[in-house]
């Protein structure tokens, strides 16, 4: 056992560190349009640098990082204050989807323009009647003569839809066969009229998503992923990644805020009062679990290929003390943080979609009861 | 960056696992704990096998290994639920080791580490330690002062007397100096004898909530209502999960306390009042969840989990409940923020 970065981790560590001090995206600008160019032109930067696709093989033109250096990586990142790379989804779902299940033609086509930033990608899975319930996808994609696909139906939850070239879309093609079973995976063209996007504007008054309203888009033969009808194999490489991917950065974040809360707590005197300081210790204390359980389960996945039982835990344990904290930080950090455009007010309304999106808490005890605890199918 | 046991740590792990689960059966903890008395059979043997020396150094006659393995062997005996005094003597062996003389490691450190000699640790005020865990028997019993101080107390200068408390899985008693007795002090810094001392009983406390779960899991996989094994309902699998959630949550916690022990004692009262806030406050909720999700099966003295749940109790609060720790840990994340922002 031993808890610490060894020689190589840590090279990798302050090397990234150093790169980060030194480059970074520059200051925020206003407008949603301008953030998101802002963000794409950071992933260009860290193309440049060698550091888009930290996890990526090399041979895809990844650095080839372990898994312990993508963690550092996700944790350095989200250490710095620099945001995420502009194509996120297409660096951590569509591209390692890719490396499993697309063709030769298909890696050589699509990779490259992820690493880059030059081709967005954007995740159309969800559906108004299928959400935890994701089998249950409707929209349809009927095969025409000529081997190409025409595509209805509506998406929604879709993340920088407007800024995407391509969607990870999975849609029914056999519509008489088992609910898992008729799924197919696509890469859809959103360059197309018959794409319609939509903002979804959120509690937090932004439209961070959109809806997808789709009536006969066309999607050659050559951009199904990995076979007509095993869509549902293939998304769920997407939905493993989803769920590995984020946690170290996201873990760090947290992090962060704490300190920040603790500062506050601590310089106005509030931690006096034993009531505030029982709840910055059990903040501490399932943040620091946090970090350690996601440590356990990369251990495990390294060593023997999955995560052990506490693998299936850490998105969990995360989304309810962001919850927490957010909502502490209305008590310590007083009217600021219930006043709109301020970084807590913001974050006290953002997270409430932590225990729903990437698979709701309820969901995820399903999983927990049936896949680690070997107990019968819920009902 | 590793955070899974060596292969030595897993034999040693599936070796005491396996032991206990054919020497302490609940048949077996069952009868002394009603008789009121300790498994003498079994701690003789863990004995020879060196169990309670086996962080003792070896030129104090221990084996020599660290907290990791020291906290595998207690999570095992916490699992097991075993009426052994085993954990007294290991944690009285800590504090001789870490804060005592030469003098009082020469002689008492061989005895306790081939369990020849058995020891306690406790509390006190006033004076008056009022519910000693394995005091019953003990050679010598190490009592710690509110401030930080402790006193090593041998049976013959101490008045022990037994007391009933709710876990007659271990004998508790009412600890005093005997009237013309002497109490010797441990000369040394007790700090980092107590935090390895907190890991350890907040190891017990995973192995506890561990068999709560297992027995849950098993339970409502098998036990039928409405047609259907329980164990098929929400309302039961989420539970459960939260159960599996607790256990692992401390383990974590625990396990990085005894890593930091061993490797970097910077991060032990950090990683200590970790573990025993989790592992404190995950033996309470998950051996009354398993209660629960038993129906009143659970509540019968026949299904044997109020055992669990009665170690549970007397284990969380004794070197401090979550709370204290709680406020331990707010207390030194304030400070390295504070440290920071100079």
């Amino acid at each position: 056992m031993d808890l610490t970065f060894d020689a190589t981790e840590a090279q990798f560590r302050d090397e990234l560190r150093d790169w980060l001090s030194t480059n970074g995206p520059g200051p925020e600008p206003e407008g949603e349009d301008e953030q998101y160019a802002w963000r794409r032109d950071w992933q260009r930067k860290l193309h440049d640098g060698g550091w888009a696709g930290v996890h990526w093989p090399v041979e895809y033109g990844g650095r080839g990082a372990t898994m312990v250096e993508s963690a550092i990586f996700y944790e350095e990142l989200a250490r710095s204050g620099h945001p995420l790379p502009a194509n996120v989804l297409g660096l951590l779902l569509g591209g390692p989807t890719l490396m499993v299940w697309g063709t030769p033609e298909q890696k050589d086509r699509y990779l490259n323009p992820i690493l880059s930033a030059e081709e967005i990608w954007c995740q159309g899975f969800s559906e108004p009647e299928a959400g935890s319930d994701f089998a249950a996808v409707k929209t349809r994609a009927v095969e025409q003569a000529d081997g190409s696909f025409l595509v209805t139906g509506q998406k929604v939850w879709t993340s920088g839809a407007q800024y995407s070239k391509w969607c990870m879309l999975v849609a029914r093609t056999d519509f008489d066969a088992a609910k898992h079973k008729g799924l197919t995976y696509f890469l859809m063209d959103m360059d197309q009229p018959e794409v319609q996007v939509r903002p979804l504007k959120q509690i937090t008054g932004e439209a961070e998503f959109n809806e997808l309203f789709i009536e006969d888009a066309r999607i050659p033969a050559e951009n199904v992923i990995g076979g007509v009808g095993n869509g549902w194999k293939v998304a769920l490489t997407t939905l493993m990644n989803e769920r590995a991917g984020l946690a170290f950065g996201l873990q760090v974040r947290l992090r962060v805020m704490l300190d920040e809360l603790t500062e506050i707590a601590a310089s106005s005197g509030q931690i006096e009062d034993p009531r505030v300081a029982d709840t910055l210790g059990e903040l501490h204390l399932r943040c620091e679990i946090l970090r350690l359980t996601a440590y356990r389960g990369l251990t495990a996945t390294m060593k023997y290929g999955q995560p052990g039982p506490e693998g299936s835990l850490t998105k969990w344990m995360w989304s309810e003390t962001n919850q927490m904290l957010t909502q502490f930080a209305a008590d310590v950090v007083g009217p600021e943080a219930l006043t709109m455009g301020t970084k807590w007010s913001y974050e006290l309304l953002r997270a409430r979609g932590n225990t729903i999106e990437g698979g709701t808490t309820e969901i995820l005890k399903n999983i927990v009861a049936e896949r680690v605890l070997g107990l019968p199918k819920a009902r | 960056m590793n955070f899974d046991f060596t292969e030595d740590q897993q034999e040693i792990r599936a070796t005491a696992r396996d032991l206990l689960a054919s020497r302490s059966t609940w048949e077996r903890v069952r009868g002394h704990a009603e008789a009121g008395a300790q498994d003498e059979a079994l701690y003789t043997e863990l004995g020879g096998l060196g169990w309670p020396g086996i962080a003792v150094a070896e030129e104090h006659g221990g084996q020599g290994l660290g907290m990791v393995e020291f906290v595998i062997l207690l999570e095992a005996l916490g699992e097991a639920c075993a009426a052994v005094p085993l954990r007294g003597t290991a944690l009285a062996a800590l504090f001789v080791e870490h804060a005592g003389s030469p003098g009082q490691q020469a002689q008492w450190l061989p005895g306790l580490a081939s369990g020849e000699l058995r020891g306690a640790l406790g509390t006190w005020a006033d004076g008056v330690g009022e519910l000693v865990p394995d005091a019953v028997g003990a050679d010598i019993v190490v009592l710690l002062d509110t401030d930080g101080g402790a006193s090593l107390v041998p049976a013959a200068d101490a008045s022990i007397e037994p007391v009933a408390s709710i876990d007659p899985t271990r004998r508790y008693a009412r600890v005093s100096v005997a009237e013309g007795g002497g109490v010797e002090l441990l000369t040394s810094d007790t700090s980092e004898a107590l935090r390895r001392a907190e890991v350890g009983v907040a190891a017990g406390l995973v192995g506890v909530s561990q068999r709560a779960l297992d027995m849950t899991v098993a339970f409502v996989k098998e036990r039928k209502q409405f047609g259907v094994p329980i164990g098929s309902f929400q309302a039961v699998g989420h539970k459960a999960a939260q159960m599996l959630f607790d256990t692992e949550g401390a383990r974590s916690a625990t396990l990085f306390g005894a890593w930091a022990a061993d490797a970097d004692t910077d991060q032990l009262p950090l990683g200590a009042a970790m573990a025993k806030a989790a592992a404190s406050a995950g033996g309470r909720t998950t051996t009354a969840a398993a209660i629960q999700l038993h129906g009143g099966i659970g509540f019968t003295w026949e299904a044997d989990l109020h055992w669990l749940y009665k170690r549970a109790q007397l284990d969380a609060v004794f070197l401090g409940g979550p709370a204290t720790h709680r406020a331990r840990i707010s207390a030194l994340s304030a400070e390295r923020v504070v440290a920071a922002t100079r």
